[in-house]
């Protein structure tokens, strides 16, 4: 069943320069994927995921997410999307610093309206089944790079959204965390059927994932199917 | 979503106290505005008010008529002639000027000897009726004032003001029915006037014994004659309307050019108010200006560092954006965080002010009592409350609408 559905979506920016970075991306992924997303750095790999997550615009073409047409969004329609639907990762963590990770955690809910008791009690589980029950009250300077991007996990988790985008999600973190977050990533896929969508430029990572869709110069190139992980020479992470 | 629940409220507080000098930085300039402010404006109304003590007891609507060489010539009297007041003038004015509610006389002497057993002071000694009370209220400490009978019978008693109380009974307590001699006579002490204004006319009221006017005409030999007139008009009445007439009315009886000014001195308290009120309102004006001034000043402060901090929270903003906060949250937010820093602020302000002010009456009491109110009303700082609130409102509308235009994109990029 297609979740999401991309037609002849171009996406030019005008500061100064045009330039012309999604040159009619046509793409479907569907629900339960895990897909990863590669290409050569400025072949517009986190505009689309930007697009695909309602935090930019496109210009022409169409964009279904669960059927409905994702175009002119007002800011509070977007906002609501983005905070059921959609849950994001982001290489530099975009953790709140004068919040505690668990705090951090609890601010979708805020945002939602749930009392401050249940969406506290919400994050401590979702941050104890990351294992970071310890570290609750800790603020981000106080933790790893991995410890922070399984807050910021917990942080995508909590809303229980159906789709997770994750740009670079392994870009600041070293091997053996990357290998980890991947981990955690592929069991939320299989387990609860979330749709994962990870750009990368790292093999490794990519071959974790089931489908390696790769862009060049802001157009879909090969889409390589990946149920076997033998992508890359079957490549482990660095 | 509701924008004033308590969990609302916890975000904001967090994001205040979060961020300890980002948020002194911005409350500084409220803060100062309302310290001024209130300080201000208590200084101001307190100075006023120690001012109007000195003309404390004096009828707002009185006035006074004294004699003076005279300084024109007149039906064929050379200028600077002395003459003298007389008791006919008190009838005259009564008869002959209806505007008037009250006149009466005192008799002034300076510099006379005062002994009390072995202590000697000098002071003045002022005659008067019990009329003059309403003239210049006195505040009795201990005892009576001089009575219309003290007069109708001559009795050698006196009333002494709070000066003459301190040097003659050193050692306090109720002083009525002992006995002290004034120039060699024995006056028995009714009473004592705490009275402590010091603008008086002729001679202060906390350095004078005040004996019945009779009695001070007898025992000085001064006949008829009066050292000054006094008298209030009725209500309604301006004083300065009435003035040409009195001078009219006591010139004539004495062969005086009426427009004599000099010769027929004549003051009225109206106008010394009107002055002193004028003066005031001038201040109070200032107060405020200069207050406000440095208000809005602070506000605007508010304003640009909020604008520089929403700035520096691209990303905090950003985030929020992402993870689902509509731009009305975090207009909501800035705007509220605004109204509490200045709210937090000036309350701070109006709390020091008010315990600077304090401190102030409290070095300004002697004896318990208090001389002049320095305290700001529970009014103003009630205005000045609301006022902040607005202000706040005020303050963040700028930012936060630079806040809401933040796309989480933006936020995101490059890092
Ligand atoms: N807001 C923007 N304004 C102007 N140009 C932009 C903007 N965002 C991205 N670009 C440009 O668009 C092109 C694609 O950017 P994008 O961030 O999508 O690349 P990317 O594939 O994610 O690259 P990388 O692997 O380096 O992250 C780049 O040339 C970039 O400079
Ligand atoms: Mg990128």
């Amino acid at each position: 069943m297609t979740l999401i559905e991309l037609q002849g979506i171009n996406k030019t920016y005008n500061n100064g320069q045009p330039l012309h970075v999604l040159k009619g991306i046509d793409l479907n992924i569907d629900r339960g994927e895990f897909v990863s997303i590669m290409g050569a750095s400025g072949s517009g790999k986190s505009t689309l995921l930007n697009i695909l997550g309602i935090l930019d615009n496109y210009d022409t073409g169409t964009y279904m997410l669960n059927g409905n047409l994702i175009k002119d969004l007002s800011e509070t329609q977007a906002a609501d999307y983005r905070n059921r639907m959609i849950g994001f990762i982001f290489q530099s963590f975009n953790l709140i610093s004068f919040k505690t990770a668990v705090e951090n955690v609890e601010l979708p809910l805020y945002y939602q309206g749930v009392p401050r008791k249940k969406r506290h009690e919400m994050a401590m589980d979702y941050l104890e089944r990351l294992g970071l029950g310890q570290w609750a009250n800790h603020f981000p300077n106080q933790m790893s790079g991995g410890q922070k991007q399984r807050v910021a996990i917990a942080r995508a988790l909590i809303t229980k959204p159906e789709i997770i985008l994750a740009d670079e999600p392994t870009g600041a973190l070293d091997s053996k965390t990357s290998v980890e977050v991947m981990q955690l990533l592929k069991q939320l896929n299989k387990q609860q059927g979330i749709t994962i969508i990870v750009v990368t430029h790292e093999g490794g990572v990519a071959n974790e994932t089931d489908k390696i869709i790769h862009i060049k110069d802001g157009m879909i190139g090969q889409i390589e199917e990946n149920t076997s992980h033998n992508a890359w020479g079957g490549s482990v992470i660095k | 979503m509701k924008w004033f629940d308590k969990d609302t409220f916890r975000e904001i507080l967090d994001s205040i106290s979060r961020n300890k000098s980002r948020s002194l930085l911005t409350g500084f300039g409220v803060f100062w505005g309302v310290f001024m402010l209130m300080l201000l404006s208590g200084g101001g109304q307190g100075f006023k008010n120690l001012i109007t003590k000195e003309f404390e007891g004096f009828a707002q609507n009185s006035g006074f008529v004294f004699a003076n060489q005279t300084s024109k010539p007149y039906k064929g009297f050379k200028k600077g002639r002395s003459w003298d007041l007389n008791l006919a003038d008190v009838e005259r004015l009564r008869n002959l000027v209806p505007e008037l509610e009250l006149v009466t006389g005192t008799v002034n002497l300076w510099s006379r000897k005062i002994v009390r057993d072995d202590i000697v002071a000098t002071f003045s000694v002022r005659g008067c009726t019990s009329e003059y009370a309403q003239i210049e209220c006195p505040q009795m400490r201990y005892g009576r004032y001089i009575t219309e009978a003290d007069n109708a019978q001559e009795r050698k008693v006196c009333v002494i003001g709070k000066r003459v109380y301190n040097e003659l009974f050193p050692n306090g307590g109720d002083p009525c029915g002992q006995r002290i001699s004034v120039d060699g006579a024995y006056y028995t002490v009714v009473g004592v006037d705490w009275n402590e204004g010091s603008v008086s006319i002729m001679a202060n009221t906390s350095q004078c014994v005040v004996i019945p006017i009779n009695q001070a005409r007898r025992a000085y030999n001064m006949g008829n004659k009066i050292t000054l007139l006094c008298f209030t008009g009725k209500e309604g009445v301006v004083m300065s309307d009435i003035t040409p007439r009195v001078r009219e009315v006591v010139a004539r009886a004495h062969y005086l050019d009426p427009t004599d000014e000099q010769g027929v001195m004549m003051f009225d308290s109206q106008l010394i108010f009107g002055i002193i009120d004028n003066l005031f309102n001038g201040i109070s004006f200032l107060v405020w200006l200069i207050g406000l001034g440095t208000l809005i000043a602070g506000v605007i402060g508010v304003s640009n560092i909020m604008m520089v901090s929403v700035k520096e929270r691209t990303t905090e903003i950003g985030i929020r954006r992402a993870i689902g906060a509509t731009p009305n949250q975090v207009l909501g937010q800035i705007i509220s965080e605004s109204i509490v820093l200045t709210l937090v602020a000036g309350m701070g302000a109006i709390v020091l002010s008010v315990l600077i002010l304090a401190g102030v009456e409290m070095a300004l009491t002697e004896e318990g009592i208090l001389k002049a109110a320095f305290q700001v009303s529970f009014g103003l700082a009630v205005l000045a409350t609301s006022l902040l609130t607005v202000l706040g409102v005020a303050a963040g509308i700028m930012p936060a609408l630079r806040a809401m235009g933040i796309k989480p994109v933006d936020a995101m990029r490059d890092k």
